[in-house]
């Protein structure tokens, strides 16, 4: 697609203008970033541990973190818990650059990492925003520092 | 390679903490019985850096990465802690690096010493990692 980059002096000059001949998941995906600085995922809301069938699109913001159980990946809000049809590998690369791979079923928003605390045995458990705890693996603490820069 | 990477790095570090703790063990009897010179057998460079390799080896099969509970970890600790110094008190009859009972005592108090010096290091270090990541989160993480 041929992209046109034009530099404008006011934000409310600011507009994107996209022509496509099909409206494809990239477009799509193009658009929420742009309309909601984040990229939406389509989501089924999971109630007493079943999806309840009814799908909608979930901001990339929202979520704390995505864990892969009996292949089947789960997504989870503050509050929430949903599920999702992409793997979990397939997720890494659709979240976006805040998310991180963090052992082998999870992968998690860091911008919604409260705290880490380390054992010796070189596993970290981190503390979330809403208070929940995640085990980060030895093998994914390089990683982890990398992405922020340490 | 990771398994590669573990032996190697242990080699090097077990190899460096051995010729640690001979130095120690010279400068005691130096000072302690006034023996200026220390002898070695030919062999004796090669026969730290092989116990070192073999010192190594238990590191591998108990703390390699896996999805360990604490107590489970706390036993794997003890094993890997009784397996080196199964290593080490065999490759030192074995080399003869000790001959009397007094010998093997140093050989034991060192060991322990270093067990522990490198267990307090790599808690100190996993600390500061700990302590570099919050003070990166606070910049990085929302605000809720």
């Amino acid at each position: 697609m041929k992209v046109v980059l034009e530099k404008v002096t006011k934000p409310e000059d600011e507009g994107a203008h996209i022509r496509a001949v099909k409206l494809t998941e990239e477009v799509r995906n193009a658009v929420d970033l742009l309309e909601n600085n984040c990229r939406s995922i389509p989501v089924t809301p999971v109630q007493d541990g079943r999806s309840s069938g009814e799908s909608y699109m979930l901001g990339t913001n929202l979520i704390y973190y995505t864990e892969s159980i009996d292949k089947r990946t789960y997504v989870y809000t503050k509050e929430a818990c949903y599920e999702t049809r992409y793997r979990l590998y397939e997720l890494e690369d659709i979240l976006g650059v805040n998310f991180l791979r963090v052992s082998k079923s999870l992968v998690v928003n860091i911008r919604k990492v409260k705290s880490v605390k380390s054992e010796l045995n070189g596993r970290m458990n981190a503390e979330l925003l809403n208070g929940e705890k995640i085990v980060i693996s030895r093998s994914y603490v390089k990683d982890l520092k990398r992405k922020l820069g340490v | 390679m990771n398994r590669i990477k573990l032996i190697f790095n242990q080699t090097l570090m077990i190899s460096t903490a051995i010729l640690f703790g001979l130095g120690i063990q010279a400068c005691a009897a130096a000072v302690l019985y006034g023996d200026k010179q220390i002898v070695w057998d030919w062999y004796t460079p090669f026969t730290i850096i092989f116990t070192g390799f073999l010192c190594s080896i238990p590191s591998v099969i108990f703390l390699e990465e896996g999805e360990t509970e604490k107590s489970h970890f706390f036993v794997k600790v003890v094993l890997h802690f009784f397996a080196i110094l199964g290593v080490v008190s065999l490759c030192g009859k074995l080399f003869g690096w000790y001959s009397s009972l007094r010998d093997y005592l140093w050989i034991l108090l060192m060991y322990v010493v270093i067990y522990f010096f490198v267990w307090g290091a790599t808690y100190w270090l996993i600390k500061k990692d700990e302590n570099k990541i919050n003070k990166a989160l606070e910049e990085f993480r929302d605000e809720e």
